[in-house]
């Protein structure tokens, strides 16, 4: 099923991602789209209490449903070996809660699952299934309690907070945001398939499908070779498949129950409860300097909530040790348990909540001190040293990316001075603020299997979830094999291709750029030894001496001693040749700290009667190292500063603490930014290239498009109104009842 | 006739009233079974004649059974896609009459007599439509998930006028979420075809 | 959903007489399907009316008649509503989404049933789903709630953007009862408060069908605004929405109609505003003091108080948006 394995060739594909045809045209086959002989449907039902226990559970009339096979609940379900005893389970390192207890710890929980011959038979029996509870209270609010949660330091202290006490200027304030919900466009789905008792396929929507591999191997105790994942096509993740989630393996336990291929897709509304979301916070930020701006110290506190049965925790003060000079400083944090499904990342976990506040504060601190935002940020950059381990930046290039995009947006144009720009009854105002993001490396593999036309497949486990990795992988093996684009084929998403870690956190391409340049070394040098057998130049090559070409191998530059592929396979009677390589990060991670940075510029207009906020400009740059596919990195930098918007002006997955629950949990209730909702984003890269970070220079671009981007929006409604507006998201009744 | 609609199984609708029946003695209880009954409605089938991307259907369908549900787990066309499948995310859009509209709020047997268009009956033999080829172009996607959908419902604003300007095209494309924000070259693949 | 026979009547009168409490009659179905997906509404039989209802959009004596099976997008590209009626054609454009309004039906579109979250998910308490069950909102989240026209029942919100133009324009709606008899129905009296029965949103017949809509001919099509605030940009409802229509001599306003969506149970008129503004100067202090007596005619609930403010300033820039219209 690899990306070029067209089943009607059309005359001329344009140029574009490896797997462009197959989107455009519907072709490309998600989780849930293979066609499996004999497949039933199964469908989740949810408890409607968020904390207590099941008493009594009815499926009977869910059973009399004509077309249904069974429903599962905790008292009849296939028993999951992991989940034998309580030394197994811990061990598995799985916690959700898949029918093994009668036990709720959120509302939505997994209490039924209803297998049926067709989707409808199995929607409609699912609604019959009654449940009784013992309802216990629920902890669901997170504004109460937190406050009870004491906080706990993260991180070195740096020098001391007595230091900077006398400041001449101090700011504190208190930043919030509430749970907000990745939704990917495709919903979570799996296709659980056995084949006897010991293997196991699994047609499955996740960011990783070694990680599903190995997760379900652990759980069922099946060795991993024995399972194999295909996820070619992932409708987004944005961290929600970064873990396997309940539906995986209740899919594999109803698939053992009727001994059918079973297809089990969350519905929206589940997508909400169970597959994460990015935790409701609470931050608190002091941030001192002195009269001329230079940052003094910063005291950055954080709590976040969690789940009752898994504790989560993400990085929220991290970015405050990173981007500036705070040569006092201190980071504390705390975990809050909640009857909520459990959190996990979100794109740019950790850094895009505590970058609001940091670069908020920022913002505030230069308005007492009545300098321009942009230059207190340039003059406090931490851009040669990383100030948190002192090593020095592999390469960060914060600083330019602030002067590019103060000059495309024309910042010098803006008024120094809040709420003066009016046209007709908008506000009009600027904001800027800076994201960073650790640039991660994992190792990973690859292999390349030619073809006697000198045609080359390059494979790899790892998913492909939006971000352009085959695109990526595809230009990267040009670049260092010198055959042409349309030779090279790319085969992702199965876990029995070469292992790869999970595409996440912005490491997909760095990881994987690795392993293609090393597997590129691979061939070449293979193709050297057969091409000494005939030309004993060839002896001692390696692997730069090599020149590749559509036509053959050539030694030194193209065309000198030429021997053709044709000739190599006829003469060494080969069909195919194969090589398979590894890499990975190492010593240059003990000498350097590598990071990408963005700088995000926004020009809002504020309807003073109204509250409408409308984002007339959006301007990111990003240093991301070198660019290894500008449309697509444009795309990923882009559609996360959409992500920000949305996250700034509209997200918000509402809390009802007195039914205990989310509420409105659909795309009409929980809204992420429509088309309308974002102006052209304007990108623009430093486009350096990283010497020290993997073979192809290029660093990620996922995570910093959205890291800093609610700062930028806020400063910008505060520039335009004098509001200062410290609770996400900015919905038109918070920025109408704020006062300036 | 209306009986043979339902089952002959008679059962209880919910747990408490379950619960209750629970301190009656089982006579009154069996009695009350029978008396106080909620039939299990059998499902209902239609045959139907479809033509969809030109391709004529004989199917036998359930009457609950959407549009988007037919062609995605019955007639393996696939590139229509489920999203939220409550008309609140525009991925399942096809067009049917040549009118860009929601395949999950649509039951396949009202389509009987209508030319539904899917993403698979959009281009002309091997020929992509030119909104599918600026869509590589302009990179106007990036999972892919929201593409066909995009696209369908792309094609639909090109062929109403609704491309006068950006603000435009944003406009009459907000029915298509795209989480992966996707919406510059979204944008930009409609303003080159619309040329 | 739970399984229905689908019947295609072929006259009004066959679908009349097939409208039995149990059944539903299927226009468009984008609020009928959502619905029966969710189990909300569980009719045991669909009687698809589209091949009996009218789609035509004729000029009248006294007006317009807009056929029930018009659809949303046909309206608001219609050239007649666009030159006598443009705030309808404001209104539909700013409900829902361009699919959705290719297959919206112009009478399913005053059917439609509340947003209320607590009246869409069935393990709630909600009056309007389940008599007697509570209402959540009051209990829980009012953000998107009513503020006006509300009781302990029920402060669920009408959803529709069209009706807002309807009701300020004073339109009719023309029923087929069992008898089978043209009748109509004053705007106003369409949609009801939720009383005691707020499982009810409408005073519709239980056995009549809406076969057309009729708006009397008005002088409003030169100065009207129809404006809508919601969380995002489109396809979001309304926090609160205004139809505003001037029918201005000069800089004195002959006669004023002012409507929201998004604050009651039903589209609202403010009707003392309207009278307030009647032979008064069209300028922004004007606008303002009818704003004000506006906004003393709500009752915000604990958590919606933001909307009076920002039903103020929409209804003046509404009513500014009709100078420059």
């Amino acid at each position: 099923m690899g990306f070029f394995k067209r089943k009607h060739e059309p005359k001329k594909v344009p140029e574009g991602r490896v797997e462009g045809f197959y989107k455009v045209t519907g072709s490309g086959k998600y989780a849930a789209e293979y066609k499996l002989e004999n497949v039933c449907y199964a469908v989740l039902v949810g408890s409607t209490i968020a904390a207590g226990e099941i008493v009594d559970i009815n499926t009977d009339n869910a059973k009399d449903i004509e077309g249904v096979l069974d429903v599962l609940t905790h008292r009849n379900r296939p028993q999951i070996p992991a989940f034998a005893d309580e030394a197994k389970a811990k061990r598995a390192g799985f916690s959700l809660p898949v029918l093994h207890t009668n036990k709720i710890f959120f509302r939505g929980q997994p209490v039924a699952l209803v297998i049926a011959e067709t989707l409808e038979d199995a929607n409609y029996a699912a609604s019959l299934v009654t449940v009784s509870y013992k309802t216990d209270q629920a902890k669901v609010d997170f504004d109460k309690e937190h406050a009870t949660v004491p906080i706990a330091a993260t991180g070195k202290e740096r020098g001391s907070m007595d230091a900077w006490s006398n400041a001449p200027h101090i700011r504190e304030q208190a930043y919030t945001i509430r749970n907000q919900v990745h939704n990917p466009m495709e919903m979570h789905a799996t296709i659980a398939v056995w084949d006897g008792d010991k293997k196991l396929k699994l047609y499955d929507k996740n960011q990783g499908v070694n990680n599903v591999q190995q997760t379900i191997s652990r759980l069922f105790d099946i060795p991993p070779a024995n399972i194999e994942v295909f996820s070619e096509y992932v409708g987004g993740g944005f961290g929600s498949g970064l873990k396997v989630w309940s539906n995986v393996p209740l899919a594999i336990m109803a698939a053992k129950q009727v001994n059918r291929p079973v297809k089990l897709m969350l519905t929206r509304p589940q997508m909400f409860t169970l597959v994460g979301y990015r935790p409701q916070s609470w931050q608190n930020v002091r941030i001192g300097a002195d009269a001329n701006g230079k940052f003094l110290g910063i005291l950055h506190q954080a709590k976040h909530g969690t789940s009752v049965f898994d504790n989560y925790g993400e990085g929220i003060t991290r970015i405050s040790r990173l981007v500036y000079n705070f040569g006092n400083l201190k980071t504390e944090s705390a975990t809050v348990p909640l009857n909520l499904g459990a959190p996990t990342w979100m794109r740019g976990p950790g850094d895009c909540t505590g970058a609001f506040a940091l670069e908020s504060a920022i913002d505030e601190l230069s308005y007492d001190i009545k300098k321009d935002p942009l230059q207190l940020r340039l003059d406090n950059l931490a851009v040669i040293n990383d100030p948190d381990t002192g090593k020095p930046w592999s390469t960060n290039f914060l600083n330019e990316c602030m002067t590019k995009g103060a000059e495309m947006i024309n910042w010098k144009s803006r008024n120094p001075l809040p709420a003066q720009t009016k046209e007709g009854e908008w506000m009009i105002g600027y904001g800027v603020a800076n994201g960073m993001w650790f640039a991660g490396r994992s190792k990973a593999s690859a292999s390349i299997i030619m073809q006697k036309d000198g045609s080359i497949t390059v494979q790899t486990a790892m998913t492909d979830i939006g971000t352009g990795t085959g695109t990526g992988m595809q230009n990267i093996a040009h670049l260092e094999l010198g055959i042409s684009h349309d030779k090279i084929r790319i085969k992702l998403g199965n876990s029995n291709l070469p292992a790869a870690p999970s595409q996440g956190g912005s490491t997909g391409l760095s990881t994987i750029s690795g392993a293609v340049a090393a597997v590129c070394d691979a061939l070449k040098m293979k193709l050297a030894g057969y091409a000494s057998l005939q030309d004993a130049i060839y002896k001692d090559a390696k692997p730069e001496s090599i020149v590749l070409s559509d036509s053959g191998i050539a030694y030194q530059q193209a065309g000198n001693h030429l021997i053709s592929f044709d000739k190599i396979f006829s003469k060494e009677n080969l069909q195919t040749i194969e090589v398979e390589a590894s890499s990975g990060p190492g010593e240059e991670r003990q000498k350097y700290a590598f990071c990408s940075g963005a700088s995000h510029f926004c020009k809002v207009r504020v309807h003073t009667k109204t509250g409408k906020v409308k984002i007339d400009r959006h301007v990111c740059v990003v240093d991301a190292g070198y660019v290894v596919n500008k449309l697509a990195a444009a795309n990923q930098v882009s559609g996360a500063a959409v992500g920000g918007i949305g996250m700034t002006l509209s997200e918000e997955q509402v809390v009802d603490s007195t039914h205990g629950c989310f509420i409105g949990g659909d795309l009409a209730g929980y809204h992420f930014a429509v088309n309308a909702d974002a102006p052209i984003i304007e990108v623009d890269f430093i486009n350096k290239i990283d010497p020290n970070i993997n073979p192809s220079g290029a660093k990620g671009v996922g995570e910093v498009g959205i890291i800093g981007a609610a700062a930028a929006i806020a400063n910008a409604i505060f520039h335009a109104t004098g509001k200062r507006l410290r609770d996400l998201p900015i919905t038109p009744d918070k920025v109408l009842l704020a006062k300036s | 006739m209306e009986k043979q609609k339902y089952s002959r199984r008679f059962f209880l609708s919910t747990s408490a009233m379950a619960a209750t029946l629970a301190f009656i003695p089982v006579g009154v209880k069996a009695f009350y079974n029978n008396v106080k009954k909620l039939v299990i409605p059998l499902k209902e089938k239609m045959a139907i004649k479809l033509s969809i991307n030109k391709a004529k259907y004989n199917l036998t369908v359930d009457t609950r059974t959407t549009l988007l549900d037919l062609v995605r787990e019955q007639l393996d066309l696939t590139g229509t896609k489920k999203g939220c499948d409550h008309g609140q995310c525009g991925a399942c859009t096809v067009h049917v009459n040549g009118q860009r509209v929601l395949s999950c709020l649509t039951l396949a047997a009202t389509v009987q007599g209508k030319e539904v268009t899917t993403i698979e009956g959009l281009s002309q033999g091997s020929e992509l439509h030119p909104m599918q080829q600026a869509f590589i172009e302009c990179d106007g996607f990036q999972c892919g998930y929201c593409t066909p959908g995009q696209i369908m419902s792309a094609v639909g604003c090109v062929n109403e006028g609704h491309t006068h300007s950006v603000e435009e095209i944003k406009e009459f494309m907000s029915g298509n979420l795209c989480r992966c924000g996707a919406y510059n070259g979204i944008v930009q693949s409609i303003q080159k075809v619309a040329k | 959903m739970r399984p229905f026979t689908l019947q295609k009547p072929t006259t009004i009168g066959q679908a009349v007489s097939g409208k039995k409490e149990s059944a539903q009659f299927l226009a468009g179905g984008t609020n009928l399907l959502d619905l029966m997906k969710k189990h909300i509404s569980q009719p045991d039989r669909l009687l698809d009316i589209n091949s009996v209802l009218s789609e035509k959009i004729e000029s009248t004596a006294g007006g317009i008649r807009i056929g029930a099976n018009v659809r949303n997008s046909a309206a608001a590209a219609n050239e007649l509503i666009l030159s006598k009626f443009p705030l309808v054609s404001h209104a539909i454009l700013k409900g829902a989404s361009p699919q959705i309004r290719n297959m919206a039906s112009m009478a399913g579109n005053l059917l439609q049933r509340t947003r209320c979250p607590y009246f869409y998910d069935t393990s709630l308490p909600c009056n309007k789903r389940k008599a007697g069950s509570g209402c959540g909102a009051l209990k829980g989240e009012t953000r998107m709630a009513a503020i006006v026209g509300h009781n302990p029942q029920c402060v669920a919100v009408h959803p529709s953007d069209l009706c807002i133009a309807l009701s300020a324009l004073d339109a009719r709606v023309i029923i087929n009862g069992k008898d089978n008899k043209e009748t109509s129905i004053p705007f106003k009296d369409f949609h009801k408060l939720p009383g005691t029965n707020p499982e009810k949103d409408n005073n519709l017949p239980a056995n009549a069908i809406i076969t057309a809509i009729e708006i009397p001919s008005n002088p409003f099509n030169k100065n009207c605004s129809y404006l809508k605030l919601r969380d995002r940009e489109s396809y979001a409802f309304a926090l609160v929405s205004v139809a505003a229509a001037l029918q201005l001599n000069g800089n004195r306003i002959v006669e004023a109609r002012l409507a929201s969506g998004g604050v009651a149970h039903k589209p609202w008129r403010w009707y003392e505003a309207e009278k307030f503004l009647k032979g008064k100067t069209a300028d922004l202090s004007n606008f303002k003091q009818a704003a004000e007596i506006i906004a003393r005619e709500t009752h915000p609930l604990n958590g919606n108080e933001f909307k009076v403010p920002m039903l103020k300033g929409a209804i003046e820039v509404a009513l500014q948006n009709c100078l420059t219209a």
